[in-house]
């Protein structure tokens, strides 16, 4: 009986009305600071949170405001809060609600920048963290103590590819009344949405597959608006009140998007990590097209697979459809459509020949960033973990011959052929 | 902040300023499934201006101690209790859908304790439709999915927010999700059950402010004109491009709508 | 009011939606329209036919140079282009003052002729021999001032006052100094065309141009070719302009104080041969530009003593200054006309126009002034 806009339609329409002004069809590029007021009235009710509108563009920006609507819509959330980076959005989402003496419980299989943060940064502001193995669902629950406020985790681990059991995990989290973050980056919510699931809030860096062109560095944080706050004396920020607002009790006022409302209020007004509103229509015209964009990135990402798999200059493939991965069985529950569009894998003859085939291949591009429209490979061993010892590398889950590969959106053969000029080169290397 | 009805606890915001029963008071009463947080800003705007606002939880919705009331009737009486408990004296009442009629016949019952009654979008009866009924009681969530699809215009099913990232829909949604889904089904019941509009209507006796949205599909143009042709003398608004959740889906235009009414009408001191 | 109150006001007013202090970047194709009945209702159709964010640039420009109305175009080249596909037709004839930007002189004799327009090129200068170009089939009168490279003025309202009789359009390339040093249509010219690239902008980020008219016919008549050829201006670039806009006098008065002091140098420095600058006493149309124009803008030429050769080894060598075509943005640039922006005008023409092998173009920006003396001053060390 009830229609709702789907997926596609709502990653086209969601969040914009066309233009009232002139009917513009795409949505204007508000590049502007501030807004003029038609009067006090109206500039102190926005500033107290009476009424929407702009003052502002560190707190709101209607272009950003558009991105930040589409988003929370593919995702099923009540509200989303764009940053300037992904890392910004993780950290405004954790600062959002932790604080000194505070804990969190999270994945050891993240992107190097998340650990970074709760290894090396978080702990100088008194909150630490312990991290579990996400095979591991007891070690999660084990984890937990008195002071524990977050359970973050990304939905496809890095770099060993294992999936986050979301049920399970989140079903721990409400046990102690304690919300699930989650990383989504490399799923999108094309792939999964796992609010669906009883996460809490995503994650995402919109730079990667969100986005898709590799053009803007772009963060969000979406409040699934499903998270009892209330139930316990744990989260102030969002239950006790807040003074720079006239001492404004965000969960009473604002229920289901009280913990946006806070990083809106919060981190945009104090710290600033805003997106830029070109940044933001770079990125809508993007989200245009994801699904047309992931179906591809899983085709490729399966023909890849098979390619490897019968490759004779390939030692092991990893990637979680695979049927002997031991995160399979999740992949098939939550990620139906397929499990991200990063294969990691071996060549034979150890760390030379990885690093020959990278440096023989053309198409694929030689970088750091994954979830680009173009192929991009790396050898962590003598590029991102080069400074790591055998020993440390291991404990990453690193093997010296890996080499990480983001599935493009080339075609198929222009791909194959591309790697059998690495492999050509690594089979070189060990005829010797 | 909480406080009590014949011994039940009853949850209830005030706008972000200490509830003062010696300022006027203006209560917001939110529709089926609904509780205080749909009129976040509206709440905010007044309790900033001078008056005193309430935005209570029904019983049995959200933070208010259950069980949920099955009929108009009820609810009328409660809310009077509720008058009478925070001994409440200028008071103006803001309603939507099935808040407009609780308003209605608490009007008739007490017209003496009212200054002014705002109603949007809402009938003088709210029949509902055999499918949500059955809905409510036997599939909550194809329920909350009905009321969410109908409630909303386009704007609504298109994620824009009265706050900039905010998708409307979503947040109604998560609202009457998360009230008890026996809340939902008391409520739908009540209104389906409720006979007594005409009668109620007849023997108003304050300014009343009727707000109609254009493309409502709740409360049809011909359900509101019953409304507004059995009211004495209301004067009328008619926001074309909204849904059925006016106050979310125009809150600037139903803002403006509300204060020059509630200020002409239960005006607050201006020391 | 105020020049400086208006290049930062006219044409912008606040986004009515959000009240956006600064119109919003209308990167879109099209405008959804309320209802057949209400077809252009709201005032856009078509991004080529018109843009909110391009039409604010319009306004701005026609505000500044006093004129109805403005039509912006994606270069300079697409303003002058229009200017004449407006007013001229096979067997028609226009007369260009000598000499031209490069582009001009191409434009008219490579492609417009094979259209059978006919142009005779006459010396702005004089307006004798401009009055003595002006046959029965002229059209447009188009003169460029100071020109470029040469700086050589036309004396606007002589010339005006001539095609006025001649019943003749007078447009008239107000680029080098902007309607915040010249005002064309006070001295009786009809069209005011400017490439937005250089001071409008001013900061070497976009190609823009503008054709701004003083009677609504000439508005009209530019608007149907830039809506018809679709040589239009981005949104990008207009917003960008807009910016660039806001700073124009202040910009204009810096740099032109700057040349003042360069070209002063310049011409006591014993390497030097000559310098042409309007506002040295030694300009021999500085009584001209005094008159007709409230400054003298931030552009002129040198030669140094051994011509070529010596000019090439200044401008291989010089720091701080860059050696590139555009002129009128901050960062001071300099130029070898003969074989960069005027390598198209053949030799003869070249030379008969003034524009001798080793003129170097300068055009100053907004760095310190010392630096680009002090800069000179070791490039002509090693001249």
């Amino acid at each position: 009986m009830s229609e709702f806009l789907k997926f596609d339609t709502l990653s086209l329409h969601a969040g914009q009305t066309v233009d009232p002004v002139y009917g513009a069809r795409a949505a204007p590029i508000y590049q502007t600071t501030s807004y003029v007021f038609p009067d006090t009235d109206t500039a102190s009710s926005i500033f107290n949170l009476e009424r929407g509108g702009h003052a502002y563009s560190r707190i709101t920006n209607p272009t950003v405001g558009v991105l930040e609507q589409r988003i929370a819509a593919l995702e099923g959330g009540s509200a989303a809060v764009c940053t300037a980076s992904g890392m910004a959005a993780t950290f405004c989402a954790i600062t959002a609600i932790l604080g000194q003496g505070d804990h969190i419980v999270a994945s050891t299989q993240m992107y190097g920048g998340n650990i970074s943060l709760m290894k090396n940064t978080l702990p100088r502001f008194g909150i630490t963290t312990t991290f579990f193995d996400p095979t591991d669902i007891d070690a999660c629950r084990n984890a937990i103590r008195d002071n524990t406020r977050l359970i973050y985790g990304e939905l496809i681990g890095n770099p060993g590819l294992d999936i986050l059991d979301l049920e399970a995990i989140a079903n721990i989290g409400a046990e102690h009344h304690i919300p699930f973050m989650v990383d989504a980056t490399f799923n999108t919510p094309y792939l999964c949405r796992c609010l669906d699931y009883g996460a809490n809030m995503t994650i995402h860096s919109v730079t990667k597959w969100m986005g898709g062109h590799g053009n803007a560095i772009g963060g969000v944080v979406v409040d699934g608006g499903n998270f009892d706050w209330g139930a316990s004396d744990k989260y102030p920020t969002i239950t006790a009140p807040y003074a720079p607002f006239s001492g404004i009790n965000l969960w009473e006022e604002f229920g289901p998007s009280a913990f946006a409302t806070r990083i809106r209020a919060e981190a945009m007004r104090d710290i600033g990590p805003s997106m830029s509103p070109m940044n933001a229509f770079l990125l809508l015209q993007g989200i245009e097209t994801l699904s047309l964009r992931m179906d591809r990135h899983m085709s490729n990402t399966a023909a890849m697979l098979e390619f490897l798999q019968n490759h004779e200059q390939v030692s092991w493939v990893n990637h979680p459809n695979l049927p002997g991965h031991r995160s399979h069985r999740l992949a098939q529950k939550y990620l139906p459509k397929g499990a991200g569009s990063i294969i990691s894998f071996g060549v034979k003859g150890g760390r030379d020949a990885g690093k020959a085939f990278i440096e023989n291949v053309e198409l694929a591009s030689h970088l750091a960033n994954v979830g680009d429209a173009k192929t991009l490979v790396i050898h962590p061993a003598t590029t991102t973990h080069s400074r790591i010892d055998a020993g440390a590398l291991q404990a990453a889950g690193i093997t010296e011959d890996m080499v990480r590969l983001s599935v493009g959106l080339e075609d198929i053969a222009d791909i194959k052929a591309d790697f059998e000029t690495g492999f050509r080169a690594a089979a070189r290397l060990a005829k010797g | 902040m909480y406080f009590d009805v014949k011994g039940k606890r009853v949850f209830a915001t005030t706008g972000g300023k200490p509830f003062d029963n010696s300022k006027p008071v203006v209560i917001f009463l939110a529709g089926s499934g609904g509780d205080h947080t749909f009129w976040g800003l509206h709440a905010r705007f007044f309790a900033f201006r001078k008056y005193s606002v309430l935005c209570p939880d029904a019983p049995g919705h959200t933070h208010s101690a259950g069980p949920a009331l099955g009929s108009i009737e009820a609810l009328a009486d409660w809310l009077n209790e509720v008058v009478t408990a925070l001994d409440i004296k200028d008071l103006s009442i803001v309603a939507h859908s099935q808040g407009c009629l609780v308003a209605l016949e608490y009007a008739s019952r007490f017209p003496h304790k009212l200054r002014s009654m705002s109603l949007i979008t809402s009938g003088l009866a709210t029949p509902v439709n055999d499918y949500l009924l059955k809905a409510a009681n036997d599939n909550p969530a194809a329920a909350v999915d009905m009321m969410i699809s109908w409630g909303f215009g386009p704007a609504g099913h298109l994620h824009q927010g009265p706050i900039p990232g905010n998708s409307m829909a979503r947040v109604g949604y998560t609202t009457m999700w998360r009230n008890s889904p026996r809340a939902l089904a008391a409520d739908l019941h009540a209104c389906n059950d409720y006979r007594n509009g005409k009668a109620a209507a007849a023997a108003v006796q304050c300014p009343v402010q009727v707000i109609i949205a254009g493309k409502d599909r709740m409360a049809p143009a011909k359900a509101t004109a019953t409304l507004v042709e059995h009211l004495p003398d209301p004067v009328v608004a008619r926001i074309s491009e909204s849904g059925h959740m006016l106050p979310l889906e125009v809150p600037d235009q139903c803002r403006t709508l509300l204060k020059d009414f509630i200020f002409l009408h239960n005006p607050a001191s201006q020391a | 009011m105020g020049f400086r109150t208006r290049q930062i006001h006219a044409g912008v007013t606040p986004d009515p939606q959000t009240g956006s202090i600064l119109t919003p970047i209308y990167q879109t194709t099209t405008y959804v329209q309320p209802s057949v009945d209400e077809y252009l209702s709201k005032g856009f159709t078509y991004s080529r036919s018109g843009n909110p964010t391009v039409r604010a640039l319009e306004l701005k420009l026609a505000d500044l140079e006093g004129g109805v109305d403005c039509a912006c175009f994606g270069t300079g080249m697409s303003a002058i282009q229009a200017v004449m596909l407006a007013f001229l037709s096979a067997g028609s004839h226009a007369v260009i003052s000598d000499v031209a930007y490069g582009g001009t002189y191409r434009l008219c004799t490579k492609i417009l002729s094979k259209f059978g327009v006919e142009f005779t090129f006459a010396d702005g200068s004089k307006p004798d021999s401009v009055a003595a170009a002006v046959r029965k089939n002229t059209k447009l009168i188009l003169t460029e001032t100071p020109a470029n490279p040469t700086m050589k003025c036309t004396d606007i309202a002589a010339v005006s006052k001539i095609a006025k009789k001649a019943g003749v359009v007078h447009a008239v390339d107000n680029t080098f100094l902007t309607p915040y040093y010249q005002l064309p249509f006070k001295l009786g010219a009809d069209i005011s065309i400017h490439s937005t690239t250089k001071y409008m902008d001013g900061h070497n980020a976009t190609v823009g141009g503008a054709v701004i008219s003083n009677n609504k016919d000439h508005a009209a008549a530019v608007r149907f070719i830039q809506n018809s050829t679709g040589t239009i201006m981005s949104p990008q670039v207009a917003w960008l302009t807009l910016q660039g806009c806001k700073t124009l006098s202040i910009r204009m008065d810096a740099q032109s104080a700057s040349a003042m002091a360069i070209a002063t140098y310049l011409e006591a420095h014993p390497k030097v041969a000559q310098v042409r600058y309007p506002g040295l006493k030694s300009f021999p149309q500085h009584e001209l530009s005094t008159r007709q124009a409230s400054g003298y803008g931030a552009m002129f030429w040198f030669e140094v003593k051994g011509g070529l050769k010596a000019g090439k080894k200044l401008m291989d060598n010089i720091k701080v200054w860059s050696l590139a075509e555009n002129l009128g943005s901050v960062e001071s640039l300099i130029t070898h006309p003969v074989t960069m922006t005027h390598a198209d005008v053949e030799a003869a023409e070249r030379a008969r126009v003034g524009i001798i092998d080793g003129l170097v173009r300068a055009s100053v920006g907004l760095e310190d002034t010392d630096d680009l003396i002090n800069a000179l001053g070791a490039a002509l060390d090693l001249v």
